[in-house]
C-alpha cells in the first residue's frame, strides 16, 4: 500500500494565508449538495418513523400537511442521486480525461484497521499517542464508503416505495414492504451516525469546535492540517516542517 | 340653534348606538347556543341529573338526558317524541341495543339493511351486545342523544377518528381472542403508511384522503375479513380493494400487503429477513459508533484538564 501511496505525487497548494488547499470546488459542491438534501430528506422522512408523537404532527403541519413534505422527500431524493451521480462523474472525469491519478489514498488498507484500534487504544489510555494519518482517517474513508453502500439501498428502496404500482409490475409484491423495512432503517443508521459520529469528530473535536469551515471553503490551516494528517503534510513540506514552528 | 341640533344628534347617535349594542348582545346570546326541539319540555324532568327510575328487577337506571349534548346532536331538531313515542312514559323498557338500532332503522332504511347482513348486525340480532351498532360509531358518548354528523371533526366516525373508533373494540386483546382475532389490528394499521398519513394529517378533510379501517373493510355492511364477500378476503378481492386508490395495482401489489401480521418466516419471509439483517446492522454500527465517540469524549476531556 505505501509504494501506491507514493506513487501518487501529493499537491501541496498553499494560500497567500498560509491555509492549505484540501478540496476543490467541485468536492465542495458535492458535500454541501449531499448535506442540503440530506438535511432536507432528514427533516421531511423522520416525522414517517414516529408518527404517533406530537412534535410529528406539528411538524408536518408546519410544512402545511404530509402532501408537502411526501413531494420536499420526492424532489431532495432526486437531487441527492444527482449529487452522488455527479460525484461519480467527476470521478471519471477527473481519471479518464484529466488523466489525474487513481485517487487510491481514499481506499482503505489493512493499515486504517490498525490504525483504528490505535485510536481507540488512545481513546481508552491504554497508549499515549492517537495514531498518525495521512490524507483520510478511518471515519473520513468510512463516511465516503458507507454512501456507496447507503445510496444505492436508500435510492433503490425509496424508489419502490415511490412507485409501488410500476415497481409491482415488474418485480414480486413483497419488494413493497421489504423497501420500507431497509429504507426506515438504514435511514436511522445513516441520520444517527452522522449526527452523531460525523458531527462529533469534524465539528465538536479539540481545536475545532464550533465549525469546521474546511469542506465548504475547501482550505485548512497549516497548524491544523499537521496535527490532523501528519503523515501527508510531511510528504507535502518536507523540507519546510522546521519552519512551521 | 347650532347647539340644539348637535344635541339632538348626540341623543340620536345614543339612541342608535344603545339599540346597535342590544342587537349584537342578543345575537351573541342567542345565536351562539342553539336549542334541541322539546315541544313537550321533556327536559324539564330528564334534564335533571338525579332522575332515575327502579326497573321490575330492581335496577336503578338514569333517566337523565344531557342537554348540551342533544343542543348540538344531529337530531336536535326532532323532537324526543318522534323516537320516543307519542306517549314515552309507556315504552317498554329497557331498550336494547337491537331496539335502539331498529329504531335509527326507521329512518335509515338503507343502512340499517345493510348492518343487519354485516358481521356486527348479525350477531346483534343474535343477542350479542359485544357488536358495534349505530351509537357505538356514530356518538362518542354511545348515545343516540349525542349522534353528530360524520363530517364533524368530533365525530367517531369522521375519517381521522375511524381507527380510534374501531380500535375501542378491536384494540381490546381479550375480547377480540375471544372471537378468534389474534392480528393487533389497530397497531399494525397505525404503523402502516396509510395509519401514519392519517397521524400526521390534520383533521382537514383534504389531508384525510387516506385508507382508513373503513375504506377497505366497508362501513355498516361490514363482513368478517374471512367472509367471501368481504373487500379484502383473498388476494383478488383485495386487490380490487387497494386498486381504489392505486389504479393498476393488480395482485402482485396487493400481495405486499403484510396484511395487519408482522413479517415473519410465514408472512412475507424476505421482509423479515430484512428486518433481521437491518436490525443487526444497524445495532452494531452506531454501538461501534457510539463507543468510540464516547472513548473520545472522554479521552479529550481529560487531556484537556490536564492541560
Amino acid at each position: 500500500m505505501a509504494a501506491v501511496t507514493e506513487s501518487v505525487p501529493v499537491t501541496a497548494a498553499r494560500t497567500a494565508e498560509g491555509q492549505i488547499v484540501r478540496f476543490d470546488v467541485h468536492q465542495v459542491i458535492q458535500h454541501a449538495g449531499l448535506m442540503v438534501t440530506f438535511i432536507l430528506l432528514v427533516v421531511t422522512g423522520l416525522p414517517l418513523k414516529f408518527p404517533e408523537s406530537a412534535i410529528s404532527q406539528w411538524w408536518v403541519g408546519v410544512w402545511g400537511g404530509v402532501e408537502v413534505t411526501r413531494s420536499i422527500h420526492r424532489v431532495a431524493a432526486w437531487a441527492i442521486v444527482v449529487v452522488c451521480l455527479y460525484h461519480l462523474g467527476y470521478l471519471l472525469y477527473t481519471i479518464l480525461i484529466l488523466k489525474k491519478p487513481f485517487p487510491v489514498r481514499m481506499v482503505p488498507s489493512g493499515d486504517d484497521v490498525v490504525k483504528l484500534f490505535q485510536e481507540i487504544a488512545y481513546f481508552f489510555g491504554l497508549i499515549k499517542e492517537p495514531p498518525k494519518w495521512h490524507r483520510f482517517n478511518w471515519r473520513e474513508k468510512f463516511d465516503y464508503w458507507a454512501i456507496f453502500w447507503g445510496m444505492p439501498v436508500m435510492a433503490g428502496s425509496g424508489f419502490i416505495l415511490m412507485y409501488p404500482v410500476l415497481v409491482t409490475r415488474v418485480l414480486p409484491g413483497w419488494v413493497v414492504p421489504t423497501a420500507l423495512i431497509a429504507h426506515s432503517d438504514e435511514a436511522m443508521l445513516a441520520l444517527v451516525w452522522i449526527f452523531m459520529v460525523h458531527i462529533f469528530f469534524n465539528h465538536f473535536s479539540p481545536g475545532i469546535f464550533p465549525l469546521n469551515k474546511s469542506i465548504f471553503t475547501g482550505k485548512v490551516s497549516g497548524e491544523r492540517y499537521r496535527r490532523d494528517h501528519p503523515l501527508e503534510y510531511e510528504e507535502m513540506f518536507p523540507a519546510t516542517q522546521d519552519k512551521e514552528e | 340653534m347650532v347647539m340644539k341640533m348637535a344635541g339632538a344628534r348626540a341623543k340620536k347617535l345614543l339612541l342608535i348606538s344603545v339599540v346597535g349594542l342590544g342587537i349584537i348582545v342578543f345575537l351573541l346570546v342567542f345565536s351562539l347556543r342553539s336549542y334541541a326541539l322539546d315541544e313537550n319540555d321533556c327536559l324539564s324532568c330528564h334534564g335533571n341529573q338525579q332522575l332515575t327510575k327502579t326497573t321490575e328487577d330492581g335496577r336503578k337506571i338514569s333517566l337523565y338526558v344531557s342537554e348540551e349534548a342533544v343542543n348540538t346532536a344531529a337530531h336536535r331538531f326532532i323532537d324526543c317524541t318522534t323516537c320516543h313515542t307519542a306517549e314515552p312514559h309507556k315504552v317498554e323498557t329497557p331498550l336494547t341495543k337491537l331496539s335502539l338500532a331498529e329504531k335509527c332503522g326507521s329512518c335509515h332504511q338503507y343502512q340499517y339493511k345493510l348492518h343487519l347482513e354485516s358481521v356486527h348486525g348479525q350477531q346483534l340480532v343474535q343477542g350479542n351486545t359485544d357488536v358495534a351498532t349505530c351509537v357505538d360509531c356514530h356518538s362518542s358518548e354511545r348515545s343516540p342523544h349525542s349522534v353528530i354528523r360524520v363530517l364533524e371533526y368530533s365525530s367517531p366516525a369522521y375519517k381521522k377518528n375511524i381507527a380510534q373508533t374501531c380500535g375501542n373494540c378491536h384494540g381490546d386483546v381479550r375480547l377480540m381472542a375471544s372471537y378468534g382475532i389474534v392480528e393487533k389490528v389497530y397497531e399494525s394499521y397505525m404503523r402502516s403508511f396509510h395509519g401514519k398519513a392519517i397521524q400526521l394529517g390534520t383533521y382537514e378533510i383534504t389531508q384525510l384522503d387516506k385508507a382508513t379501517c373503513a375504506n377497505c373493510h366497508g362501513t355498516h355492511d361490514i363482513k368478517r375479513a374471512s367472509d367471501p364477500a368481504s373487500p379484502v378476503a383473498g388476494v383478488e378481492n383485495l386487490a380490487r380493494t387497494c386498486e381504489q386508490c392505486h389504479p393498476g395495482g393488480g395482485v402482485e401489489f396487493a400481495s405486499g400487503f403484510l396484511g395487519h401480521k408482522e413479517a415473519s418466516p410465514r408472512n412475507i419471509p424476505v421482509a423479515h429477513y430484512t428486518e433481521i439483517l437491518f436490525t443487526t446492522l444497524l445495532t452494531a454500527v452506531l454501538s461501534f459508533g457510539a463507543i468510540v465517540v464516547v472513548a473520545a469524549i472522554v479521552r479529550f476531556s481529560i487531556n484537556r484538564w490536564r492541560e
